[in-house]
């Protein structure tokens, strides 16, 4: 058998259609997502061989209509039609339909029978209709609908060998032609057609006149000036006047065809039958009971996330902190070792440990969806969300972002709405992430102590308890805050009209489930893995460099004279005999006097690195925080993973990176270093002015890159990392300066 | 008799009369099958509600349901 050139196959079906399950089923494992520059959709192209020709295979996002509201919903149309460089004009568009629902399934159908191209339907979920009852002729089917008609059951892998024949011997036909719409309709067609000329397709010329204020619309009369906008109105004057306006001549029509075609070939039964969905229905979109269920499920969810991908999350840094160990063994000391063991592996080990929480949310994400309960909880939350501007498709996001904003923000691709997606993905990370949980619990544990007999003058007990559900509920409160602002401010535009369907419920299955687990893990290392990586090898950088003191001394030179001085000491105390106390004590007091002058050492070089250097310069603005340069510049090493600051401020106040569980270490060097400044008279307000700030601030680079990533664009990762760095600012401010005079009332 | 949509209560079958709004909302209404003529049950009322339109469930929010005037009928049609 020859090979021929490959050929191009388009998928296209209602949301829910089976469409991805098809998808999968064809190509298998040979599969890649095509990105679209300027939107933010995702397309996935996949490639499988039959009867010796290669399928290009696209599956385009799930859709009602081929009338495109956005550049977003534009994309599917221009690939339709050959309009993207990217891709070639499909030589095949297969229309996915659900058996079940047939009427409102072959609405699309019809649309896509304007395309000019040879389209094949392929009637998916045959089990489910003949289950219920419904009988359908496809000889006859595809006789009213003039095309080849395929029946398939996608998810058993029923049917497939059928519909690649049939792509194989329609490609290249005569296209059908669609529904025929009246006299006065396809007048105008043609009239605004000879304005515009031919290198606008026919298909667009019918959508320029259906879609009231559509992107088409925006588009033509964008480049064609406000002439056509007048022409337009005109146009859709003169056809209210014949009784067939816009939008609804459409819907007549296209009903008309579709309702025709399948009272000739589809035998229904005369009740429709009460489906398990309907029963299950009964409980899970229940006020009471449904919501009591949700809740019970999103916190088993949470409590996988949280405890499912501890010990995993663990591992990972156990196991790169292993691989730094023995790099640092082999080889010798400078600024390739620190680039490798600080900059490199800590990078990739910065990276590699948000997989775990990942993959756990995306396996959840991928079943509750597939499965058909999403749509449930989103109804269900709908409520709730619409209060801050959003619908019911944010709350899972927001609330994953409880655990990690970077699940949480590639989780909102199931919100289709733009603006809505974007007020998502802006607020997500002000959800107190777990990632944050340390430094609450260490700065409390240092800063606001339960009174024992170590502490004498420490808190009641419900202290820190309280803390730390404030610092919760600072992101609860903010986070919708800040979505209804951004909705009424800069995402301001028409309401989007929420309008979701509630699909049958459908068994997952485990491959599919998997599927979307490792695609998640592997987009997220691929393209955040690599800003995150530079991003920590830049703070390396401007942590070690420059190497010498000003006398000119390496640090490394001094510090491993300290190691040997430590080594000599600790020599020593093994073979001292147990007798001579003296001599034992003079020499473990040698070990401690090493350890500090170690630290020391440490402290001074971040000190007069060049991050130091900054902090030292930004001490002015951070003063009124209660901050001293130390901690300003602690925060300022901290943007790119929050969770370093607590080892950050253990380093600068000398103590060691390990500041140990309770941070006592830390506590006293801050204490003794505060006397002086303002954090000696007001240690309480300094500490929760730190934790406000770590609570508000996106400091996180997994984060934004993930952002620009989802986003498509550094514009919207750059917005929030400046607004929440303000608001980090000011929430910072008020709670030292409020804090401040609380404490100067209570003396 | 005509009736907002959302004045339904559970359980209730009508038949779209008119669907008013912005054209881009009026067609994808349209789309998903509420448009003059067709039929629907309003399976759980509230915010948002609930409706049966041919067989699928959908949800709408009482203000974009209140833009849908129908005419309550007594029972399921033949045809759904």
């Amino acid at each position: 058998m020859t090979t021929t050139k490959p050929l191009t196959v388009a998928l296209v079906g209602n949301p829910n259609a089976g469409k991805s399950t098809l998808f999968n089923a064809l190509s298998g494992l040979r599969q890649r997502v095509g990105n679209y520059p300027g939107v933010t959709v995702e397309m996935k192209k996949g490639q499988f061989e039959s009867a010796g020709t290669t399928f290009d295979l696209i599956d385009l996002p799930g859709t009602y209509s081929l009338a495109a509201r956005s550049p977003d919903e534009m994309v599917a149309v221009d690939l339709l039609l050959g309009r993207r460089p990217e891709e070639p004009r499909p030589d095949v568009v297969v229309s996915i339909v659900d058996a079940t629902n047939l009427d409102r399934h072959l609405y699309l159908t019809s649309q896509l029978l304007d395309l000019g191209e040879p389209v094949v339907v392929a009637v998916n979920m045959t089990d489910t209709a003949a289950a219920q009852g419904i009988r359908i002729d496809y000889e006859a089917l595809a006789r009213e609908l003039g095309v080849p008609v395929v029946p398939l059951q996608a998810n058993k892998g029923v049917g497939l060998d059928a519909l690649t024949r049939t792509i194989l011997t329609t490609a290249g036909t005569e296209p059908p032609r669609g529904p025929t719409f009246p006299v006065e309709f396809e007048k105008e067609v043609a009239a605004l057609q000879a304005e515009l000329g031919g290198a606008v397709p026919g298909v667009l010329v019918r959508r320029l006149l259906l879609d009231v204020g559509g992107y088409v619309e925006q588009w033509l009369v964008g480049t064609h000036g406000d002439g056509l906008k007048t022409q337009l109105a005109e146009a859709r004057g003169r056809l209210a006047a014949a009784g067939c306006a816009v939008p609804g001549v459409e819907a007549r029509t296209r009903f008309g065809w579709v309702r025709h075609a399948v009272a000739a070939a589809v035998t229904k039964p005369a009740v429709r039958p009460v489906t398990w969905t309907d029963r299950i229905d009964k409980v899970l979109t229940h006020r009471v009971w449904g919501t009591l269920v949700f809740f019970a499920l999103m916190f088993g969810v949470f409590q996988a996330l949280f405890v499912g991908a501890e010990p995993l999350m663990n591992r990972i840094e156990e196991g790169f902190g292993f691989i730094g160990k023995a790099v640092e063994g082999v080889m010798p000391s400078g600024p390739l070792r620190s680039l490798i063991v600080d900059g490199v592996i800590g990078g990739v080990g910065g990276v590699i440990v948000f997989l775990p929480q990942i993959m756990i949310l995306f396996g959840f994400v991928a079943v509750l969806e597939d499965c058909g309960y999403m749509a449930r909880a989103a109804f269900l939350m709908d409520r709730l969300m619409s209060k801050c501007g959003l619908s019911g498709k944010s709350f899972i996001p927001m609330l994953s972002s409880v655990a990690c904003a970077i699940p949480g923000i590639m989780s909102t691709r199931v919100i289709e709405n733009r603006r809505d997606r974007l007020a998502t993905i802006l607020v997500a990370p002000l959800m107190s992430c777990s990632a944050r949980l340390p430094v609450y619990s260490l700065l409390t544990a240092a800063f606001l102590p339960v009174r024992s007999d170590d502490h004498p003058d420490g808190y009641a007990w419900w202290v820190p308890g309280v803390v730390l559900f404030a610092m919760y509920m600072i992101g609860f409160v903010t986070a919708p805050l800040v979505a209804l602002l951004l909705k009424r401010t800069l995402l301001r535009g028409a309401t989007p009209v929420f309008v979701m369907e509630l699909p049958a419920y459908k068994r997952p299955t485990l491959r599919a489930v998997v599927r979307r687990m490792v695609e998640a893990g592997w987009a997220f290392v691929r393209r955040a893995g690599t800003v995150i990586f530079a991003a920590m090898v830049l703070i390396w950088a401007a942590l070690y460099f420059p190497t010498a003191d000003p006398n000119g001394v390496p640090y490394e030179d001094r510090l491993q004279l300290i190691e040997q001085k430590k080594a000599d000491a600790e020599a020593r105390l093994v073979e001292l005999p147990a007798e001579p106390e003296d001599a034992r004590k003079e020499a473990e007091e040698a070990v401690a006097a090493a350890d500090a002058e170690r630290n020391a050492v440490n402290g001074e070089w971040k000190r007069n690195s060049y991050l130091g250097r900054v902090g030292h310069a930004l001490e002015p603005v951070v003063a009124p925080l209660g901050w001293d340069w130390r901690i300003g510049t602690a925060a300022l090493a901290s943007f790119p993973a929050r969770e370093v600051i607590v080892g950050m401020l253990g380093m600068l106040y000398d103590v060691g990176e390990d500041t140990g569980e309770d941070g006592t270490a830390l506590q006293e060097a801050m204490r003794k270093e505060w006397a002086g400044g303002p954090g000696g008279k007001y240690p309480v307000p300094v500490a929760l002015s730190i934790m406000v700030f770590v609570a508000l601030c996106m400091q996180c680079v997994s984060t934004l890159a993930v952002m620009r990533r989802e986003t498509g664009s550094w514009r919207w990762p750059a917005f929030t990392f400046v607004y929440m760095t303000g608001l980090a600012y000011v929430g910072a401010l008020v709670t030292f300066q409020v804090g401040r005079l609380v404490a100067d009332a209570m003396g | 008799m005509l009736l907002p949509l959302d004045m339904l209560r559970a359980g209730e079958w009508a038949e779209v009369e008119e669907v008013s709004g912005q054209p881009a909302w009026v067609g994808r209404l349209a789309e998903l099958g509420i448009r003059q003529g067709s039929r629907l049950q309003v399976v759980q009322p509230g915010s948002p509600c609930l409706l049966n339109v041919a067989g699928c469930k959908l949800c709408l929010r009482p203000g974009e349901c209140s833009q849908i005037l129908v005419r309550p009928v007594d029972s399921v049609p033949a045809a759904v």
